[in-house]
This record gives structure tokens, C-alpha cells and sequence, in this order.
């Protein structure tokens, strides 16, 4: 490196005398001190709480790569840059290696508003004075190229000429060099030398524990998309793109695309956990689909803007939610079952229990059912798709399309189908046409396969009325707003047992939605742990599971509209799933889940067949309460969160389970699992469909 | 672009390897041969097969029939778990494949075995494929291969980030889809992304034969142009030599799939296969005539 430095420095430095003999220093600074020009506050465009800043370069050549690409009009190309949304143009001036001049300079200043950065191999008062007087507002300074005095110095000068300088540094060594000498913007280059990769690793450890003022700029092999996100995600205030822009074939789609990742990654870190909107959690989520539905999704995010400000449509809302679901769905104590579980992790415990299976339809799939079949109203669609599992959200779904008249078909894988025979019926009853679906592995995922094929046909009068917080934007959010009333009903009754609130919460998660609508209201509480538990089928060694998000089963992927955990094959084919409850039965998780395991924000684990149905018989027994199957894994959670709480030095620690549904569809399938089924009666349930969990009609 | 203005001897800048370039400009493949055919008023012959169908030895067979019968680019799919834009004739197709032991390193065999049949390889992806393989190392292989671009059903230009910089990199094509319903505002996103051509979609739905199209295709063909793309194909539902003769008389390209499918699903020695293709190339090539 030094060889190369040294001779670009030696040559900047000759370059700089033949110029100081046309223009001496004194008359420079004479000319300096003349001059009107009021420089732009860099820090301020550096540094912003809603995009990661580019610094779009004017590049022509580099040392490393030789000639990139042909410059004739470099204003031309700053104004394309700042068209793109460049917070500022870096322009070089150097002339031998990077083909730069201040013309160059002169050219950018004349053509762009926004700040222009010298950049050189300044070692020399003089070279101050040349930036101030060609109307640059920042310059570079090379930490290597420079002793301690030196840099000290310059940096002084750039201040006192009211100038920012840019700090360039390569080692953390050269960084706190930069930080003594009083630098505010630090210029990190962590290029990986090996491969030229940008290690984003390197980039994280060199610029940790920077003091909180100083501006910290992304310096080396940004090209696009994936660069530019993982430095945002690493914490950089700013990025500097030379080749990624100047060598695109459209320069300011170039800079639009780098802009519109960091706002990405900025809007999600600005805003509280519980209030992140889409279409974006992290990295996950987005709209994975055919562009076909592109105009569908858009019009249902207008339509549910418009109608979540509208009061007329939230008291109407208010209103079916209290005389139709029967909600608020009450909050009950669960004494004898705390005595089970403060028996098995050997401390007193609490256990109080949410009672969404007290709603009308017998789970939480209501409360979204209803709220998007409002906005089906409101957009004026008349024909309602939807899939199922377990039937729950199939039942919830007819059942509201029943009261506001609406045309409805259900898609239902046939094994599905089959366990939940009871469920097919209730639906049909409704007024409903079933479908089953007998592609792929005839369970969930490709029951919402064809629901997708129905609405990419028909969707121009078909609103897909998606059951859970998976799926491409805007659902994950709408399912979201409408099941978070579950938590934000808990935080007011938990007062009445005198409690402030809940040391945990345990749910169930499929799709993911009952644990969203329980948990948003405390996302922000620190002092309210999170658990979520996962259907552990006969545990994550067997390979029959749903667990995505716990021990490493699932991969990062993108499936069914959006980016979030899959349970994938080596070759990114989705893999079977397993569970004996058909409601967690899926290969991928909500995005916004995937997020807050990321985040550690929710503590996530699952809970085996056998588990869960020993949780189900405990709370049978000891409430008079029959849970579906699908709560008796947040149940069987219950005891594992309160061994955690314990073991941490909590106190009577208070837990909330939310039950998301009662079990009236499983007892068939726990009569046998518990043999009080003859297996004549249970052969006589599965003959006409009643039964419960047979798959083996699966491929 | 071109490097005669200065040239600078790296070696006496000291040790720091020399790097690629950030983006070839590499010209399109698919722009390049769409060219030619515009040259002499023809219409482009693009034919879909899932790459392992009936299986993966075989299937190489199946794309050199098919350019030996007159297809002029191929798109290549990647059999998928979850096709949703695919109707049941592509779905069994693909699940035959996948039952076949097909293997997404095996598609660059496909992907070369058109390029040296003299057809330009596209591939059809879904998008999660190509993630779980990496964006840039498929980039990097399928480029390797002799591929021109990809044809994603499932990524729309807004979350195309990841593969627009991996298409820049390695000079490979991104063919994006429009349908009958897309706003001229999308048609304009879509079009500014696109490299190669845009893929409009002759109605709205999933993939198969139709034995009526309406008459959608040809404004919605207009519109895409009128938003800036230099090149539209046309297909999903064009089936038959007539669809692709009236359809070639104002697209770029004419598409199809399912007949083509259909036909390996009823006679898996490709002779049928050869035949429909050939049929289809007549109409198709003879649009303009």
C-alpha cells in the first residue's frame, strides 16, 4: 500500500509546486481571503436519521483498476447524481493516476447545490487554500499520508477556512490517530485485501465505540444493493461510491437504487418495535410476488390507510368486535394450573390465561377475518378467497363473508380437508365453496399455492383475505393492527388483578398471527418477556417439524411473497412440515417474527407433539378448559418460560398464555392420541372424516 | 468506454492487485440477437421447457429440439416446489422433474447446451431458487456457462436490488413481467430496470393454452413501449400458430410454454415436440409476411 500512497502523495505534491509558481501561496490566500463563497455544512447532509447518505464520486480511473470510464462532462454527471438523490459529490483532482483536475472541480461546484468534496493527497497548506478557493466544502485527508503534527494542523486549517474534512483511515490505529487530532468525519475503508470483498465484519469492529459525534462514512467497494445494505446494517452514517455510480449505464437510477436501500434499512431502525409498518422488518418481508398483484396489494395499502384514520370504519370495527366476536375475550386465572407448573419447575408461579377461544367462531382468526372483510366493503369487491388449515380461519373467514354478503371460497388442503372434516362442514353450512386442493403435499402451503393462482386470475374483483402475518406487504402488517387489540385488551386487564404488568407472555406460532396480536402492545416494555413456541412435530432431529426460527432448522429465504425463515431442502425446494395441530403446520413464519428473533426482541423455542398435548390434558384437567391444540404448544411453552424466569432470579413471576382457540375441533384427534377412543371409534371418526391427524396419504 | 485516452501501468503503482471492474458493459445478449431479428421484420420465437423434463439427461435433448426446430431464445426453467404462477400442465412438468432427481447445478449444462445449439439461454426462476444458491455465484456460473439473463415470475423490480447488481456485474439480462393490469407508473419502474426485453403477459392469470385471446396483448404491448421499453414479448396462454402469428405482427417476440410442455407430456421422445415447435416457428416467423 505504502509503495503506492508514497508516489501518488510525491506526485500530488509536485503537481501542487508547478501550480504554486503560476499562483503563489500569498496571492492564494489573498484571493481566498476575498472570496464570498459560504461553504456547506457537510455534517449536516452526512449524517441524517432517515437515509444513509451517498457521496456520489466523479471517478474516472483508479490505481488498482486502471481507466474505469470516460468523463467528457463531469457537471453533467454531478447533476445526474444529485437528480438520483446524492447527498454530496466527491470529485478528485488528482490528475496523474485518477485523471481528476479542478476543472473537474469548478465543472461539479457550478452544476450541483449540494456539497463537493475535494478530494486529493493533501499534505500541504496550499492544497487547503486551492479546495477553499475552487468552492469545495469538504477535503480529504489521508490519516497514512500523514504524521500526527501534520494532520493535526491541516485539519485545523480546514476548520479556521470553514471547510469539513473527510479523515480517511484504514486500521483502528489510524482511527484513533484521527479521533485525537479532532476529526469529526471518519472515512472507513475495511475492504477484505484477499479477495477485495467488503467485510462488513472488519468495517463493524473498526468502527465500534467512535464517539457518538463523529460522523462515520462507508469508503470501499460499494456497487449496489448488497453492499449498500450491509453497511447501513453495519451502522454507517454515510457511504462514498465511486465505480458503482460513475461506471452504471444509468447514473442516477444508480444512486436512486443505493438511496432507496438505506432509507429502507433507516426507516426500520427509527421507528419503535411495536410501530414498524412494512413493507419491511429488518431484512424480511417485502412483495414477493408476480408483478400481476402489484396493483392489488397497492390498492389494499391505500384502502387500509384511508381506513384505519377513518373513525366511521374503527367504530364500526369497535362495534362487530364487541356485539358480534363477543370481545373484549376475557382475561381468567388459572390457579390450578399454576399450581402444575410452579410443581414441575419447583417455584411459585402465576399463570393467567387470554381467552381468544371465547370469541365467536372459537379463535383469534376472527379479528382479522372481520377487520379485512370491512375493507373488502370498502373496496367495493364482492368475491373473497381465502386458505386454511385447521379450518379455523377458513370457519372465521365464512363466517364474516355470511354477515356482510360476501361470495366466498375456501382453499383447503385435502389432507387438511380430511383431519378437519368437521371444519368443511361449518364452513359449508356458511354458505362457503371448499375446495380441496390436491397438489404438492395437500396441506397449508399449497392450499395458499392456489389461493394465489385463484387471485393472480381474478383479481380484479377478488380480494384474498389472507389468514395470517406471512405474505407480501401490506398483509403482515394489516393482520398485524387488526389481532394487536388481543395484547393492547391484556395490558388494561391485567390491572385489575391488581398487576402492572406481565412478567412474560407465551404463544403459539404458525403463521405467526395470535403471537403478533398478543405481543405488539409489550414490545416496547422491556420488563415484559416474549415467548413464542413453534410446532416441534417429534422434535427437530426427526425432520418431521415446523420448527423455523429455534435450532437452526430454518434458512433465511423467500417464500409465498416474502423474505423471512423456510424450512428449505439443499437445493431452496420447501420441505415437508409436520405437526400434529394443522395451524402451525408451515414451512415459513411471519417476516415481522423473523425480525424480533433476529433482534432478540421474542425468545423463541417449540414445544414437541408430546409436549403439547400433556399441556393440553394438564389445563383440561386443572381449568375445565379445552384448548386447541395449536395454544397447548404456547401452554407447554408456559412451563419452559417459567423455568427460564426462574432461573434468572424471578419471583413469583406472572405469565400470561394466550389460548388462541379452543379445542372442540381436536378432541377426536386427542380421544386417540389419549386412547379414550376405542380404535373401533376411532376408526369409525376417520372413515367419515372426523379424525384427526392422519397424513399418511401424503406423498 | 473505451480505453484509449490514457492508459496506466499498474505495476509501478506497487502491490494492490488489479481488480474487476465494477460492471461489464458487456452488450445484451437477448437485446443483441432481438436486433438481428428486427433487421430482417421478424418476431422473435421464445420457447419455455423446464430444465430436468422428462429428466436431466433427456431434457438436454428436448432444448436441442427445440432450437433446431426454429426457437430463437430459450427459456430455461427451474422446476419449483411452489409454482405460483404456473397452471397445471408447467406444474406437472416440474414436479416430473423434480421426482427425476433434477438438480439446479445441472441447469448451466442446459444453459450451454443451447448457447452452443446457437439459441440465447434465458432462465426462468422462481426467486427463491437463485437466493438459496446465492445471487451473485449463480451470476457468476450461469454467466460462466454462456447464459444471457433470467426471467423472474416472483421478483419484481422493487425487490431486485440483490440481482440487479448481480446482473450489472456479470452482463446478464433481467427480464421482468408486466400484465394487462399494470399501471403505466409500474410499466415505467419495469421498463427502466429492464435489460433484454419486457415479458407482457397476454392475460391475466397463470401459465397455459387457451384456445381464445382477447385483445389485451397488443395495447398492453403499445403501453409498455410508450413507457420506454425497447423490447416486448409476448405470452402465458399463446398456444398455437395462429395466437403467435397475429401476436408477432406487433411484439418483439412471441412466448410460449404450455403447448410446448404439453407436447413432451404426450410423446416424451420429442418427436411431437418437434413438430409443434416447428408449427409454432412457421406462424410465428411468418407474422410480418
Amino acid at each position: 500500500m505504502s509503495t503506492v500512497l508514497d508516489s501518488l502523495v510525491a506526485g500530488a505534491l509536485a503537481d501542487q509546486k508547478k501550480r504554486e509558481q503560476a499562483l503563489p501561496f500569498e496571492a492564494l490566500k489573498d484571493r481566498v481571503a476575498h472570496d464570498t463563497y459560504q461553504p456547506l455544512d457537510a455534517k449536516a447532509y452526512l449524517r441524517r436519521d432517515d437515509q444513509v447518505p451517498v457521496i456520489a464520486e466523479i471517478k474516472r480511473a483508479s490505481p488498482s483498476k486502471g481507466h474505469l470510464t470516460d468523463i467528457p462532462d463531469p457537471g453533467a454527471l454531478a447533476a445526474e447524481y444529485e437528480a438520483g438523490g446524492a447527498s454530496a459529490i466527491s470529485v478528485l483532482t488528482e490528475g496523474r493516476v485518477f485523471l481528476g483536475s479542478f476543472d473537474d472541480l469548478d465543472a461539479v461546484r457550478a452544476s450541483v447545490s449540494i456539497p463537493v468534496l475535494n478530494k486529493d493527497f493533501i499534505t500541504t497548506d496550499y492544497q487547503v487554500y486551492e479546495a477553499r478557493l475552487h468552492h469545495a466544502d469538504l477535503l480529504l485527508l489521508i490519516v497514512a499520508a500523514l504524521d500526527d503534527d501534520q494532520l493535526k494542523h491541516l485539519l485545523e486549517l480546514t476548520h479556521e477556512l470553514g471547510l469539513s474534512a473527510l479523515v480517511e483511515t484504514h486500521t483502528r490505529d489510524e482511527i484513533e490517530r484521527a479521533i485525537a487530532a479532532g476529526a469529526r468525519i471518519i472515512g472507513i475503508n475495511a475492504r477484505n485485501l484477499k479477495d477485495l470483498s467488503v467485510d462488513t465484519d472488519k468495517y463493524r469492529s473498526l468502527a465500534a465505540n467512535l464517539p457518538e459525534d463523529a460522523i462515520c462514512v462507508a469508503e470501499s467497494g460499494i456497487f449496489g444493493a448488497i453492499e449498500m445494505q450491509d453497511y447501513a446494517r453495519a451502522g454507517a452514517d454515510a457511504v462514498l461510491v465511486g465505480e458503482g455510480v460513475a461506471t452504471a449505464h444509468n447514473h442516477t437510477q444508480a444512486v436512486e437504487r443505493l438511496v432507496k436501500v438505506g432509507k429502507t434499512v433507516k426507516a426500520s431502525e427509527a421507528t419503535p418495535l411495536s410501530q414498524h409498518e412494512g413493507p419491511y422488518y429488518g431484512q424480511y418481508g417485502g412483495r414477493y410476488v408476480p408483478e400481476a398483484l402489484i396493483g392489488a396489494l397497492d390498492e389494499l395499502t391505500r384502502v387500509y390507510e384511508d381506513a384505519k384514520n377513518d373513525p366511521e370504519f374503527l367504530k364500526e370495527l369497535r362495534r362487530l368486535n364487541k356485539e358480534y366476536v363477543g370481545r373484549p375475550s376475557p382475561l381468567t386465572a388459572a390457579p390450578r394450573f399454576s399450581e402444575r407448573v410452579s410443581k414441575a419447575v419447583g417455584a411459585p408461579v402465576r399463570v393467567l390465561l387470554k381467552r381468544e377461544d371465547l370469541n365467536h367462531t372459537g379463535a383469534h382468526k376472527i379479528n382479522n377475518a372481520l377487520g379485512q372483510a370491512l375493507l373488502v366493503k370498502r373496496m367495493g369487491k364482492h368475491r373473497v378467497i381465502a386458505e386454511t388449515g385447521a379450518g379455523q380461519h377458513g370457519v372465521a373467514t365464512a363466517t364474516v363473508c355470511a354477515l356482510l354478503g360476501l361470495k366466498c371460497r375456501i382453499y383447503m388442503g385435502q389432507v387438511d380437508a380430511r383431519r378437519q372434516a368437521l371444519n368443511v362442514a361449518r364452513m359449508r353450512l356458511l354458505g362457503a365453496e371448499v375446495v380441496e386442493v390436491t397438489t404438492g403435499d395437500r396441506i397449508l402451503k399449497d392450499a395458499i399455492n392456489e389461493a394465489l393462482r385463484d387471485w393472480v386470475t381474478n383479481v380484479d374483483d377478488t380480494h384474498y383475505l389472507l389468514g395470517t402475518v406471512a405474505g407480501p406487504h401490506p398483509f403482515p402488517q394489516i393482520v398485524r393492527d387488526f389481532q394487536k387489540v388481543i395484547g393492547e385488551e391484556l395490558r388494561d386487564q391485567i390491572k385489575d388483578y391488581g398487576i402492572e404488568y406481565p412478567d412474560a407472555i407465551c404463544a403459539c406460532v404458525g403463521g405467526g398471527s395470535n403471537a403478533i396480536g398478543v405481543m405488539n402492545a409489550f414490545l416496547d416494555d422491556p420488563r415484559v418477556n416474549l415467548y413464542g413456541y413453534e410446532a416441534g412435530g417429534d422434535g427437530p432431529e426427526s425432520g418431521k417439524h415446523a420448527i423455523r426460527l429455534t435450532d437452526g432448522t430454518g434458512e433465511l429465504g423467500v417464500f409465498q411473497g416474502a423474505k423471512s425463515y423456510l424450512l428449505e431442502d439443499a437445493e431452496g425446494q420447501t420441505l415437508s412440515t409436520y405437526s400434529i395441530s394443522a395451524g402451525l403446520d408451515y414451512a415459513s413464519v411471519g417476516p415481522e417474527h423473523a425480525w424480533l428473533k433476529d433482534i432478540g426482541r421474542v425468545n423463541y423455542s417449540y414445544a414437541t407433539d408430546q409436549e403439547a398435548m400433556n399441556a393440553f390434558k394438564d389445563l383440561c384437567e386443572t381449568e375445565g378448559i379445552i384448548p386447541a391444540i395449536e395454544s397447548s404448544h404456547a401452554l407447554a411453552g408456559c412451563y419452559k418460560a417459567a423455568a427460564d424466569l426462574i432461573k434468572r432470579g424471578y419471583e413469583n413471576p406472572v405469565i400470561v398464555v394466550n389460548i388462541s382457540g379452543r379445542g372442540d375441533k381436536d378432541v377426536a384427534t386427542a380421544g386417540k392420541w389419549f386412547g379414550y377412543l376405542t380404535d373401533e371409534q376411532s376408526k369409525a371418526l376417520e372413515a367419515n372424516g372426523a379424525h384427526g391427524t392422519t397424513t399418511s396419504d401424503k406423498d | 468506454m473505451t480505453n484509449t485516452t490514457t492508459t496506466i501501468d499498474t505495476a509501478t503503482l506497487g502491490t494492490t492487485p488489479v481488480q474487476p471492474k465494477g460492471f461489464t458493459s458487456k452488450p445484451s445478449k437477448t437485446e443483441t440477437r432481438l436486433a438481428e431479428l428486427k433487421k430482417a421484420d421478424t418476431p422473435a420465437f421464445i420457447g419455455y421447457l423446464p430444465y430436468g423434463f422428462p429428466n436431466p439427461a433427456s431434457s438436454l435433448d428436448a432444448f436441442r429440439t427445440l432450437v433446431d426446430s426454429g426457437v430463437d431464445i430459450v427459456e430455461i426453467g427451474l422446476p419449483y416446489s411452489d409454482p405460483v404462477m404456473d397452471g397445471p400442465v408447467i406444474q406437472e412438468a416440474c414436479l416430473a422433474a423434480l421426482r427425476a432427481g433434477e438438480k439446479i447445478a445441472g441447469v448451466f449444462d442446459a444453459v450451454e447446451t443451447v448457447a452452443n445449439a446457437g439459441a440465447v439461454p434465458l432462465v426462468m426462476g422462481y426467486w427463491n431458487l437463485i437466493f438459496h444458491y446465492g445471487v451473485l455465484r449463480f451470476a457468476r456460473d450461469f454467466a460462466n456457462a454462456g447464459g444471457a439473463g433470467l426471467v423472474t415470475a416472483d421478483l419484481i423490480p422493487d425487490e431486485a436490488g440483490e440481482w440487479i447488481e448481480a446482473s450489472d456485474r456479470y452482463g446478464l439480462d433481467r427480464v421482468f413481467l408486466v400484465s394487462p393490469e399494470t399501471t403505466d407508473e409500474r410499466l415505467r419502474l419495469v421498463a427502466s430496470n429492464t435489460r433484454g426485453f419486457v415479458y407482457a403477459s397476454a392475460r391475466m392469470g397463470v401459465t397455459g393454452e387457451r384456445a381464445q385471446l382477447d385483445q389485451t396483448p397488443e395495447r398492453l404491448v403499445e403501453r409498455t413501449r410508450k413507457a420506454g421499453a425497447t423490447n416486448v414479448c409476448v405470452g402465458i396462454g399463446v398456444s398455437t400458430p395462429e395466437q403467435g402469428a397475429t401476436i408477432g405482427k406487433y411484439a418483439d417476440g412471441v412466448i410460449v410454454g404450455s403447448a410446448l410442455v404439453h407436447s413432451v407430456l404426450d410423446d416424451p421422445t420429442f418427436g411431437k415436440l418437434a413438430t409443434v415447435a416447428s408449427g409454432l416457428a412457421d406462424g410465428i416467423h411468418g407474422a410480418r409476411r
